[in-house]
């Protein structure tokens, strides 16, 4: 168990720049995830972690100590890959045993067939053969020692590979997006049983993901990524409710936070022609954005701020989102609505919208985030 | 179905202009000289009682014999006597054409001896070779390191080169280390195979980098990885190597018969066919045939026994 310090990496490939000087502390049984889109670098962040990839610049901390140059088998990480990785010619208790007997048998114990008669081996091997178990019980997959990676289902394997991480205390687990070769049922099910194992072990875990829900529902703390950076960092409520730049509001959350494009002056935010309920800064003026969650939305008869037509309903049981087409705006914008409303919502129908006016999130031209002085004073201080 | 017709014929004919030469090896091992000259018998030939003419010629009675034989024909002169005991070395030495081909393919020469060499040489040269092509088959695959593609190129380009056009600074080296006429004459040129360096890395690229990657996060090093994790799972790979690499040594009858020049304990099985060419009396066909049929048997039991994982190996579709 160990806190990790990722301090000014970088890392180009050629003339790219994948990561552009990454700080980030992790702290010791903290869950952090790794969130973002698609080649944003993070897997090449955890590689460069793991030691299986070498920052261009910067360093890497494990408890205080720098592990530059130092080989990944060396560094006391466990890592779990999106493919799993299992050795396929070994069994499943094998490919548990084996971060066990590279670290703790010697090479001439290692040695087929001669090697379990080596002076020592046989205690070695049956300490081994208990931590493999005790593993396996932890994941419940105990009765499948016996079998080949081959003879798996894709669950199975996830645990297996879960199960040779785990068998040995790492400093930290490094998770390269181990649920997304899973069905979506079994993916929801690992999901609260990584994040049981995490508090369970209170071992540091770094988490890579590109689902934006993993990140939610397991992290204490996420670390949207974009384009080589690290937007923001937090707990998954204030990245959520207080992304600070556009690309963390549109990345996080789902359905889709709604942007629109909105006019500032003199404090004031108009929509087109239509005031809207929310108040900005003085000194914000011009074309400027705001981002609307879907269940920020309500419907509206009388004090209805935006009118717009039903293209689109999906309805999850529990709720429903409505697609909307405003007039004068190109994209539509999704709704929450409660079941009880579903009447009011057919194709086609013409609706009213109202929001809170602390509901929309400000973006300057340039994403940023624009606090406003009377709906958030505080961070309005702080910014 | 016309179409499916020709494709069969032709299919068949190719089939049957590869098979006619061990049609005819299998055949002549059956046949006696006189059916294998005349070009009669069939397949198994007629299987006649035939006399050995050199068992005969062996034992043909001098005056000795011809003395101590007499006490066994009472009565007799000496001619007669001579006259019995041709007769009966003649009786002895019939058999029949297949036992007398094969017997003498066993006994004309040291064959076992020959195909124990075989085997010894063929052995050694796969296990070094592959020593050899693993980690450097690992290293043109897996790792990055500067002017990889120029390596993995000169590889390449060591497919190109005949065994023959280096076959004479070959022998004068291991002449000058004073190595003709030993095993290792026999073994060390072949030992770094540039196919089994070629055909192991094209199955290395289909090894997933994750693989490596874990066994990496498990605590093994680069050596460890290749025996304990490429290793187990290129094993079609592997045997389709074998396959090429025990069948091009154990038939190579050109390299033997350079290095090996005088030592018939060093001889390799074909080699052994040597024995029987002709001479001033005449070709062995017969023996020289059975000979060829129990250098390849071998062979095709080990590639009937290995065909399945053979062919997996060839296709390169071992990993998923």
């Amino acid at each position: 168990m160990a806190d990790l310090q990722i301090d000014h990496v970088t890392k180009t490939f050629g003339d790219t720049q994948v990561l552009k000087g990454i700080s980030l502390d992790i702290a010791d049984g903290e869950f952090v995830s790794l969130v973002g889109p698609s080649g944003c670098g993070k897997s090449t962040l955890l590689r460069i972690i793991a030691g299986l990839e070498s920052q261009s610049s910067g360093a890497i901390r494990i408890q205080g100590q720098d592990v530059s140059g130092v080989r990944a088998a060396d560094r006391n990480l466990s890592m779990v890959f999106q493919s799993y990785a299992l050795y396929p010619h070994l069994t499943v208790a094998e490919n548990i045993s084996v971060p066990l007997k590279m670290r703790q048998l010697s090479s001439l114990q290692r040695l087929p067939v001669i090697g379990a008669f080596m002076p020592g081996a046989h205690e070695k091997n049956a300490e081994i053969a208990a931590s493999v178990k005790h593993a396996a019980q932890t994941l419940e997959i105990d009765r499948l020692l016996n079998r080949k990676p081959g003879q798996l289902s894709g669950g199975q394997r996830q645990r297996v590979a879960l199960g040779r991480a785990l068998v040995r205390e790492p400093a930290a687990f490094l998770l390269d997006e181990p649920l997304s070769n899973l069905d979506a049922k079994l993916r929801v099910q690992t999901r609260t049983e990584i994040a049981e194992l995490h508090r369970r072990l209170g071992a540091t875990f770094v988490y890579v993901t590109h689902d934006q829900v993993e990140a939610m529902t397991m992290s204490s703390r996420i670390a949207v990524m974009m384009g080589g950076e690290i937007l923001q960092c937090d707990v998954p409520d204030e990245v959520y409710n207080n992304p600070l730049d556009i690309r963390v509001a549109e990345f996080i959350g789902s359905p889709k936070i709604n942007i629109l494009p909105v006019e500032a002056s003199n404090g004031g935010l108009r929509f087109g022609d239509v005031v809207l309920p929310t108040v900005a800064p003085k000194m914000l003026k011009g074309p400027i954005r705001i981002g609307l969650r879907p269940e920020g939305l309500r419907l509206a008869a009388e004090d209805a701020v935006l009118t717009g037509q039903v293209m689109h309903v999906e309805n999850l049981g529990s709720e429903i989102f409505a697609q909307i087409n405003l007039p004068g705006h190109d994209g539509r914008i999704t709704m929450r609505a409660s079941p009880a409303q579903r009447n009011s919502l057919h194709i086609g129908a013409n609706i009213g919208l109202a929001f809170e006016g602390r509901a929309a999130l400000l973006f300057d031209p340039n994403g940023k985030r624009v606090f406003n002085p009377q709906v958030d004073p505080v961070q309005s201080e702080v910014a | 179905m016309t179409r499916d017709l020709w494709k069969h014929l032709i299919l068949i004919f190719g089939a049957l202009i590869v098979i006619a030469p061990f049609y005819m090896m299998i055949s002549y091992s059956f046949k006696s000289p006189g059916e294998i000259d005349r070009g009669e018998g069939g397949f198994f030939g007629r299987q006649e009682m035939m006399v050995d003419e050199r068992c005969v010629k062996l034992r043909d009675p001098d005056r000795d014999d011809v003395a101590t034989a007499a006490p066994r024909f009472p009565n007799q002169t000496d001619r007669q006597i001579r006259d019995a005991l041709v007769a009966e070395a003649v009786a002895d030495c019939q058999m029949r054409p297949i036992v007398f081909n094969y017997t003498k393919a066993f006994t004309e020469a040291p064959l076992l001896r020959y195909l124990l060499n075989g085997v010894i040489v063929t052995a050694s040269i796969f296990l070094i070779q592959i020593v050899v092509a693993l980690p450097a088959a690992y290293a043109l695959a897996k790792l990055k390191f500067w002017g990889r593609e120029a390596v993995f190129s000169i590889v390449l380009f060591c497919l190109l080169i005949p065994v023959h056009a280096i076959a004479l600074p070959l022998y004068i080296m291991l002449a000058k280390v004073g190595l003709t006429n030993t095993y290792a004459a026999l073994v060390v040129p072949w030992t770094i195979s540039v196919f089994g360096i070629f055909l192991m890395r094209q199955f290395f690229m289909t090894v997933p980098d994750d693989l490596i990657d874990a066994a990496r996060m498990d605590g093994m090093g680069e050596l460890a990885i290749v025996w304990r994790v490429m290793l187990p799972t290129a094993i079609p790979a592997l045997l389709a190597f074998a396959i090429f690499s025990v069948v091009a040594h154990w038939n190579d009858y050109f390299w033997p018969r350079i290095v090996v020049t005088g030592n018939r304990d060093l001889f390799t099985p074909p080699l052994g066919l040597r024995e029987f060419k002709g001479d001033g009396d005449g070709s062995f066909f017969g023996p020289m045939m059975a000979t060829a049929t129990v250098i390849v048997t071998p062979l095709i039991v080990a590639f009937l026994v290995a065909q399945r994982r053979f062919i997996e190996g060839i296709t390169l579709s071992g990993m998923k």
